[in-house]
């Protein structure tokens, strides 16, 4: 049976029609990058986010930053009620140094997290590091506007 | 001023026709090129080139302009001479061959300078058309032999000597299974190879289904394609006998391959398909097919055959030197010694001998082609006939 299919040459003829079929019945998996997109999944780590109001200003997660890339001042003042209200001055994350170990997130104690990476946003490359990279308070909590809107996946072209 | 016919029918009109073979030659290699990138990713399941131009239809000008202004290196220690010869080596026999290819029957043009000229779709008609091919086919792999010398380097010269090898390996079954066609249409000449087919009435890939596959098969051994691309072996030799060029001599080694391609897949055309005939020359109730020209179905084959050098190109792994060298010598030489033999007895009687041994070979080809189409993944499925164990017996056991 074997020297028959030898013979026959079945083997080749089978590796043939499996590419052939992949020709003729298969869609191409590719994806058209700058066009088109897949979107991560819901536990994507991408880019840095802050939400100001939810923020405590404990600094936790400048003391938990391996790297020290978190720089947080603030000072108190008195609201509404008469009580001391911590107020921030400055909140700067040096993006072009961070590695994204997402411990900054682990380490905030609201609920929910008030500084968190799973956004959905990786097109982070800039011409200049310095000054793209460098995010103050405002760059945090407005990138948002700044980066392409999300494209989903559009079967064909 | 009035021109000698002498002048007109032996310069004029000879070199107008090599002037449009190399063109089309050239132009094909080119194409080629952008068909095989293309093809070669839907059957990986990819896009391939789709930017220049509509659907990336532009690209082999954007690669040709890219090869054309690269920088041409040549190593130091390299042999500049041969260095620079080889690639020359490799192109000129390549499109010299083309001079023989017989496009189309002969055919009669108004001109407007020379008035009416009955001439053959084909630059000349000779004699010994089917050894001057094999001959100067086979000039080609000097060329990439001195090339893999002269560059100094290891792999290049590993690369040519490879080449070496092979030729001299299937150069011999694909002269056996050219000689059967031989013994059928009892010529050398191309033009009359074809007229025979027409007189047979069949093309002779009937009754030469085995030289046909044979012959295919040493081509595609012969142009160092894959999968016997044994001289260019990238994970092996990095780029084999081509390694130290660059910019326009190594396009002209690309040019070289694909143009033996095309040299290949005409001549098993001219051989075994009919050449420019149609289908059933012989069968009258299909004359409507001779509406379209002879170099259409020509160039139609030409087709064919290229698609499956790609095809094989994404189907097979590359074989090891020494299987290579196995399958020549002790499959396929015996092989078309015997195919000689059955050829040569048919032969002797006639078309009904020939007819027998087709009928015999395409009921085995057709038996083959069934029991592919039939055989759903259960045949060839290991995983759905293998149980699944431990592949590496021990491990689990340590990590506990």
């Amino acid at each position: 049976m074997n020297f028959f299919e030898n013979a026959l040459l079945l083997d080749i003829f089978g590796g043939l029609k499996t590419t052939a079929q992949h020709l003729f019945f298969r869609k191409s998996d590719t994806v058209q990058y700058p066009e088109q997109a897949r979107e991560p999944s819901d536990r994507f780590r991408g880019m840095f986010r802050l939400d100001e109001e939810r923020c405590i200003k404990c600094t936790l997660c400048a003391i938990e930053c391996p790297i020290n890339i978190i720089f947080i001042d603030w000072h108190n003042e008195k609201n509404e009620l008469g009580k001391n209200e911590k107020m921030l001055d400055r909140f700067d994350v040096d993006l072009k140094r961070c590695m994204f170990c997402g411990l900054c997130e682990e380490a905030c104690p609201t609920v929910p997290k008030s500084i968190w990476l799973r956004t959905k946003t990786y097109e982070l490359g800039t011409y200049e590091r310095n000054d793209d990279l460098y995010l103050d308070i405002n760059k945090l909590t407005t990138w948002d506007d700044k980066v392409r809107p999300f494209t989903i996946v559009e079967q064909g072209e | 001023m009035e021109l000698s016919d002498g002048f007109i029918n032996y310069v004029l009109i000879p070199a107008a026709k090599a002037f449009i073979f190399i063109n089309i030659m050239a132009v094909m290699a080119g194409v080629l090129t952008l068909f095989e990138r293309r093809i070669l990713a839907f059957m990986q399941v990819r896009k391939g080139p789709n930017r220049v131009g509509f659907e990336g239809s532009l690209q082999w000008i954007a690669d040709t302009i890219k090869l054309m202004f690269k920088e041409d290196i040549v190593p130091t220690k390299a042999e500049k001479l041969v260095h620079f010869l080889a690639p020359v080596l490799v192109v000129v026999p390549a499109l010299t061959v083309f001079c023989v290819i017989p496009w189309g029957p002969e055919f009669t043009v108004r001109l407007p300078l020379l008035g009416r000229i009955t001439t053959g779709g084909y630059a000349t008609d000779l004699n010994v058309g089917l050894l001057f091919v094999l001959a100067v086919t086979s000039i080609g792999i000097y060329g990439i032999i001195l090339g893999g010398w002269a560059s100094n380097s290891k792999y290049a010269l590993l690369g040519g000597l490879r080449s070496a090898a092979q030729l001299i390996s299937y150069e011999v079954p694909m002269g056996f299974a050219v000689v059967s066609v031989i013994l059928m249409s009892s010529s050398l000449s191309l033009v009359e190879i074809i007229e025979a087919q027409r007189r047979f009435g069949m093309w002779f890939i009937f009754p030469g289904l085995l030289a046909f596959f044979l012959y295919f098969l040493s081509g595609v051994a012969e142009t160092n394609r894959i999968p016997f691309d044994l001289p260019e072996a990238e994970s092996e030799l990095v780029a084999g006998f081509h390694t130290e060029y660059s910019g326009v001599k190594w396009s002209f080694f690309f040019l070289g391959e694909y143009a033996n391609m095309v040299t290949i897949s005409a001549i098993a055309t001219t051989l075994f398909l009919g050449g420019w005939l149609r289908p059933f020359p012989s069968v009258q109730a299909l004359s409507f097919l001779d509406i379209v020209p002879g170099a259409a179905w020509f160039l139609l084959k030409i087709s064919v055959f290229m698609f499956v050098y790609i095809w094989f190109r994404a189907t097979f792994p590359r074989y090891r030197f020494d299987q290579l060298m196995a399958l020549g010598w002790k499959t396929l030489i015996p092989l078309s010694m015997g195919n000689l033999v059955l050829v040569a007895i048919a032969a002797l009687g006639g078309r009904r001998g020939l007819n027998t041994l087709g009928t015999i070979l395409w009921t085995l080809f057709g038996v083959s082609m069934i029991l592919t189409l039939r055989a759903r993944s259960s045949r060839r499925s290991l995983a759905a006939r293998t149980p699944i164990v431990n592949a590496v017996p021990g491990v689990l056991e340590v990590s506990r």
